[in-house]
């Protein structure tokens, strides 16, 4: 079977003439099957399902959904993973022991059981505070807000803080850029500061030093420069748009009038200010308003997750996408256009996606313009097939449309951005300008920085942030002209690549250790608030500014108040009125009055395009989607979260299309589903790179992106041996694109960590798992594939009737049981005929037991009954939930090995579907974030044999760890595939640091033991406790709460996941809450339950995701 | 055919078989006593500590309330212990010289924490809370026994499951009107008398007022594990 779909694909005809598509080969190949072995053919029919399952595809012309290749050819390695649970073998035993032995093994550990139950309890000291600190009640968190500084960039957070160790970090829902959520980098980023491998103390050439021999040898130093007015002294550091660092810069530059501060960008979010260089002839910074645009056109950026208010934009978009029962109108819906040069989660949420190779981009934009009015004469051609549609729609939308250029594109794209943006009538509406928000000190470059150590003018360099020795561009040659500098101080979190080769390394502060500032990017201003003293030997950038200044003397804390008007006499009316604003800033979050106010520029010319498009094969380069340019390399949390698309881990890849596969000789797909990546030679810049390619739909044919961040030569031991160096290959002249290359197959292939396939549901691909239309087929579309609901429940009629979900398998004793509990459908928060209590009143009768939970419909009405609302509109994909849940959960990482396995610990999954029968054409992919669906008829509950897994009476389906004896049997029969199993002892506890950051209030798992999502029962716990204590008779209208624990109203706890979410795709609550959003949401017609014929009545439903094509253009 | 077995190996047999039960009744009966022995769960031992602190004396005798120094009882899972600044309130006046509060004045003066034995150590998968308990009408002394009767602490429960479960399951008996928590010689009897109404009917009455579940939610496993 295997050899035979091998064969025909390496015959395959590769001369681009022939439409002949490898995949439909393949396809070709497996359908002839049934005929080569008469067998086959009576397995195909004794699974097919009765016709009220069967895809909705046959019947309503929906594409087919798949989740990888193999599923999309129907490949028999796909069927056989659909069954298991793990892969081939990695459920087995696999040591080389006899049974004989084992046996003796099992009967030993049997009988010393019983004996190692009855342990003493340990004795343990208790050790309470000399002096206790203000506020702190032990067993009660306190929560602080500080700043998440990304690029330069402020993210506002609130940081969880247990006893003086912060365990947490969440968004601020008081501050502009992060709206209450949190993106993975900035939740994983309190992992990076309890890194064990952070460098913990001063290296001089290597070997440990201390702070004030560092202050004995520089000082002299410094004096000699500042003799020369600075001459020789340089600074390379990131971007930055903290006030406090922009002030001692300035400071600098007064003290050393002939010093220079380069600035360099490894993750490049810069482009934007050499783009509006291009408009305006200035740097301008550019804020969006996306909630205010019905059509928005993306120009290759993923502004979602890349642009400088990326969380912000992803909510303002959303907004426009919440499709309800009084809110369906397409014309209330926005509409997203995508031209990119690589598939990002922002090309999936669109309604009209076109591959282009990045070259290309700008010719788009220069037609488009040209098209909208624009100065035609430099109008290039463009092959986007949608184009006068998509001018049109931008004409007929003027005022209300927006188009938003990519972060890594070249100025010419922003310019030309802009001036459309001009043309329909955006700015002002949809797009403002303000100052720019990063410091204009930092004027130099890394170019001119290497041009000038090589001629030998730069004597004295501190580096202070960033990697430059390893992530900037081989023809830099950075390294290199390290050399020609006398004398190099480095300031770095870990003992890296750039540190090896300077004369001093000084550990750089956390930004939890620190005070700081930074500006957001419309420019609101908030302060970096340590949350505890640094763990190590470390300092901040202010205390180098501070020594480089003379003022060493002051402390950071010092430093950020003197930037916002700190006096020193605290008697006067100004200090006093500083403190209250100090105080309230601190506590909010948020600096008040410092956003920018919008101003008007006038653009200049949009500059002459080149002579022609460019041929032949482009690279584009991308910060990993994860660890970004290697900040981020030694997270495991990071590194084993599975980037959007691709659900890769552990490694990074070259992405090609689906045509350059087949051009190429790459196989799409092998036995172990879609997990090898071939071997290719990526050669550009004069340089070559190998690396494993990796075929992603929706690639364009010809070129191929690959991604920053991997194959780091001195890092901690996460990152150590993890993927391959693609700077090689770049060019300094352009850093994020490269032309003329050259692609080749070379020997060898690489297993990789692909979760894509894991965990898969038995109903993927037949069953409806995710429901997609356009909105202008709502009305046909909300009740599912399966038309609406029946009317009546138990009506004899209803073996003739259209079939509803809860149909597909009538027990008659079911059926009885309906009359014998007859539900009130008012009790669900609706009236009689609601959606939602005609489901109710349909999903209770399948049963054939007369016990009545507390969790059964009719709820308990004294009771929570907790439930979770998704919606598929909204998810974005972007993975904030997944590391919000490691974080709350004390989720371990397992390591690459046993990723490949099927053992990543992920209590929450994004999976993601791809449509379309042509894998060159290719719709989505969709995101469905998968928790555990708290099943009222759970299966897993049923099969424990020793009770570990229960329903307790707010419906929650709960593991008692210290029960649980790992049989796994829960985990085969969940349909979902939410469970996860501790296959070996994956918590860390060797490390000290990193038991500091656990959550107190969730339990540490340990080998053996099975567990899943609790919809963060601690919290749930909290609340309850906490409307117990305060809740009188009904409420005491304080709280919310009642003497009973009923959590009602804005008291109801948040999930971690639904915390984090940008885009607010996660709704909880308790269904007996008549105010509860989460019971609107289950009401909605769209609402739907995932295998909802199985009748585990799971408490998890989604909201069916609905696109807005142009009908201009059609259905994408 | 020779006889291979003697016939008294018929009553070795016997004594054998029979024995085998008794021996492996009697082993797990001594597994289950040994369980909960106070070897395994501490309960009325007594430890040492670096300051010999008389619960009889600061209670019973100066007549401190609880949460003078435990101050976390009634808002926080933690009851807390009483920082060494607390016990200064008291002791940078009074037995200042006390060779006994020497670890107390040295903690103040070289700012280390003094670190106590640990006397109520419950399992990490737990998650005991005391607010809820303390709020609820749960006193003191009906986990802690006789405190103010203690001169050096000990463990009056066993804090074994099996424990928590005989107030979880049917909590009536153990519940107090809220005034009366931390009232170590709480009555029931004269309670009731002082109200006029019987036992029965007090305790029923605090059921109903405080909203205690009595529909098994509380020995719902999640109530304590997560």
């Amino acid at each position: 079977m295997k050899s035979d779909v091998a064969t025909t694909s390496a015959n395959a005809p590769i001369a681009p003439a022939t439409e002949l598509d490898a995949v439909d080969e393949r396809r070709a190949a497996v359908a002839k099957l049934p005929d080569e072995c008469p067998g086959h053919e009576h397995e195909e029919q004794a699974i097919e399902l009765p016709s009220t399952l069967r895809h909705p595809s046959s019947a309503t012309g929906t594409k087919k959904l798949w989740r990888s290749m193999s599923e999309l050819t129907d490949s028999p390695e796909f069927k056989e993973l659909l069954d298991r649970e793990f892969p081939k073998a990695a459920s087995e035993w696999t040591d080389e022991v006899s049974r004989r032995n084992f046996m003796k093994i099992m009967g030993a550990s049997l009988a010393l059981a019983g004996v190692a139950a009855c342990t003493r309890r340990p004795e343990e000291i208790i050790v309470p505070y000399v002096v206790p600190p203000e506020q702190v009640l032990p067993g009660r968190p306190l929560f602080f807000a500080s700043t998440y500084t990304m690029e330069g960039l402020g993210r506002g957070i609130v940081v969880e803080s247990h006893e003086g160790r912060p365990t947490k970090i969440e968004g601020n829902p008081d501050h502009p850029a992060s709206l209450g959520a949190a993106s993975a980098q900035i939740q994983a980023s309190i992992l990076s500061m309890y890194d064990p491998d952070r460098s913990q103390g001063l290296l001089r050439t290597g070997d440990n030093s201390t702070w004030d021999r560092f202050i004995g040898e520089i000082l002299p130093k410094l004096d000699e420069v500042r003799a020369n007015g600075g001459d020789g002294l340089r600074i390379l550091m990131t971007p930055t748009a903290s006030p406090t660092l922009d002030r001692q810069l300035k400071l600098l530059a007064q003290q050393y009038p002939a010093a220079k501060i380069h600035a360099y960008d490894p993750a490049g979010h810069t482009t934007g200010s050499t783009g509006a260089q291009a408009a305006f002839g200035q740097d301008v910074n550019t804020v969006y308003q996306i909630d205010k645009a019905k059509v928005v056109l993306s120009l290759d950026s993923n502004f979602f997750v890349d642009s400088a208010g990326s969380l912000a934009y992803a909510k303002q978009f959303i907004k426009g996408r919440k499709i309800r029962e009084d809110n369906h109108d397409p014309k209330n819906m926005n509409r997203l256009y995508v031209v990119e040069s690589t598939p990002t989660i922002t090309g999936a949420m669109a309604d009209h996606r076109e591959r282009v190779k990045p070259s290309q981009i700008e010719a788009f934009a220069r037609a488009l313009l040209a098209k909208l009015g624009g100065p035609s004469a430099d109008a290039m051609a463009s092959n986007v097939l949608w184009l006068d549609a998509l001018a049109a729609d931008l004409k007929d939308n003027a005022g209300k449309a927006v188009v938003i250029p990519g972060e890594f594109q070249p100025p010419a794209v922003h310019a030309l951005a802009h001036a459309i943006n001009a043309l329909i009538g955006a700015v002002g509406q949809t797009v403002y300008y303000t100052d720019p928000v990063f410091s204009t000190t930092t004027a130099g470059t890394i170019d001119s920085l290497v041009a000038d150590a090589n001629v030998g003018k730069v004597k004295l360099l501190f580096i202070l942030g960033g990697n430059p020795v390893y992530d900037t561009p081989a023809d830099l040659k950075f390294a290199a002209a390290l050399e020609n500098i006398a004398f190099k101080v480095r300031l770095g979190t870990y003992n890296d690549e750039t540190s090896f080769l300077c004369h001093w390394h000084i550990p750089e502060s956390h930004f939890l250790e620190t005070w700081s500032d930074a500006r957001a990017f419309d420019g609101t201003a908030s302060i970096v608030q340590p949350l505890i003293a640094p763990l190590y030997d470390s300092r901040s950038i202010h205390a180098i500014f501070g020594v480089l200044t003379n003022e060493r003397d002051l402390t950071d804390y010092q430093q950020v108040r003197k930037t916002w008007g700190a006096v020193a006499d605290p008697a006067t009316a100004q200090a006093k009125a500083f403190e209250v604003m100090w105080r309230e800033a601190l506590n909010k979050g948020v600096l008040p009055n410092t956003k920018f106010a919008a101003k008007s520029f006038t653009a200049k010319a949009v500059p002459a395009g080149p002579a022609g498009g460019k041929s032949g094969l482009e690279v584009v380069f991308r910060p990993d989607p994860n660890i970004l340019d290697g900040r981020f390399s030694n997270n495991g949390w990071l590194q084993e979260l599975p980037k959007p698309l691709t659900k890769l881990t552990w490694d990074n890849v070259i992405f090609i299309s689906p045509n350059k596969a087949k051009e190429l000789d790459i196989p799409q797909f092998d036995k172990f589903d879609d997990a090898w990546g071939y071997h290719v030679q990526l050669s550009a810049n004069g340089a070559a790179i190998t690396g494993p390619a990796w075929v992603v739909p929706g690639h364009p044919d010809d070129s191929v992106t690959v991604f920053l961040g991997y194959g780091r030569g001195r890092t901690g031991v996460i990152a150590t041996n993890v993927g391959f160096n693609v700077n090689p290959i770049r060019s300094i002249a352009n850093p994020w694109m490269a032309s003329g290359a050259d692609i080749k197959k070379v020997d060898g292939r690489l297993r990789l960590a692909c979760t894509q396939t894991h965990q898969l549901m038995k109903g993927a691909g037949p069953r409806d798992l995710i429901r997609v239309n356009p909105i202008a087929d709502y009305e046909k579309a909300k009740h599912g594939p399966y038309g609406p609901p029946a009317e009546h429940h138990g009506d004899e009629s209803h073996g003739a009737a259209p079939h509803g979900e809860a149909h597909a398998a009538p027990v008659p004793h079911g059926e009885a049981k309906a009359e014998a509990h007859p539900v009130d459908p008012k009790t669900l928060g609706g009236t009689a005929d609601t959606p939602m209590a005609a489901k109710a009143k349909r999903s209770v009768a399948l049963t054939l037991y007369n016990k009545q939970m507390p969790s059964d419909p009719p709820y308990d009405q004294t009771s929570n009954q907790w439930a979770m609302s998704i919606d598929n509109n909204a998810c974005i994909g972007c993975n904030a939930c997944v590391v919000a849940c490691q974080s709350e959960n004390n989720i371990p990482i397992v390591g690459k090995t046993e990723v490949i396995f099927g053992r990543e610990m992920h209590w929450l999954r994004i999976d993601t579907y791809y449509g379309g029968d042509d894998i060159n054409k290719v719709d989505g992919p969709y995101f469905q974030p998968l928790p555990c669906m708290h099943c009222e008829a759970a299966p897993c509950e049923v099969v424990c044999p020793v009770e570990a897994t229960q329903h307790d009476h707010e419906g929650l389906n709960v593991m008692t760890y210290n029960r649980c004896v790992g049989t796994k049997y829960c985990s085969n029969n969940c349909p979902y595939k939410v469970r996860r199993f501790n296959f070996f002892r994956y918590k860390d506890d060797q490390n000290e640091s990193i038991k500091l950051m656990r959550n107190p209030n969730v339990s540490i798992r340990t080998r053996g033991i099975m567990e899943k999502c609790t919809f963060c029962i601690q919290r749930i716990s909290a609340a309850r406790i906490e409307a117990k204590k305060h809740g009188g008779e009904g409420g005491d209208g304080i709280r919310g709460g009642t003497s009973f624990g009923k959590v009602e109203g804005e008291h109801t706890p948040l999930t971690a996941c639904q915390q984090s979410c940008p885009t607010d795709a996660i709704v909880f609550g308790s269904l007996t809450d008549p105010k509860a959003e989460v019971v609107k949401l289950k009401s909605e017609p769209t609402d739907y339950a995932l295998l909802a014929e199985l009748n585990t009545r799971p408490r998890t439903t989604y909201l069916g995701r609905f696109t807005n094509p142009n009908p201009a253009i059609g259905n994408g | 055919m020779a006889q291979i077995f003697h016939p008294s190996m018929n009553t070795v047999a016997k004594a054998t078989i029979i024995g085998g039960v008794l021996f492996a009744a009697a082993l797990g009966a001594l597994g289950s006593i040994v369980d909960r022995s106070p070897y395994v769960t501490q309960q009325g031992v007594i430890r040492e500590q670096p300051i010999p602190f008389s619960h009889t004396h600061h209670v019973k005798g100066v007549g401190i309330d609880c949460r003078y120094c435990h101050t976390g009882v009634e808002e926080s899972g933690f009851a807390g212990l009483p920082s060494t600044k607390t016990c200064m309130t008291c002791h940078s006046q009074i037995y200042r010289d006390a060779p006994m509060l020497k670890p107390v004045h040295d903690s103040w003066e070289k700012n280390k924490p003094i670190e106590w034995n640990r006397v109520h150590n419950l399992a990490d998968y737990v998650y005991f809370d005391h607010s809820i308990h303390v709020n609820k009408g749960v006193g003191c002394n009906t986990c802690h026994g006789p405190v103010d009767e203690m001169r050096i602490t000990w463990q009056h429960s066993t804090l074994q499951m099996d424990w928590c479960l005989s107030c979880h399951r049917d909590p009536s008996k153990f519940i107090r009107p809220k005034d009366e928590i931390f009232n170590l010689a709480y009555d029931p009897k004269k309670k009731a008398k002082d109200l006029e109404v019987s036992p029965a009917e007090l305790q029923a009455t605090l059921l109903k007022d405080y909203h205690i579940r009595t529909d098994g939610q509380l020995t719902n496993c999640s109530i304590c594990h997560r």
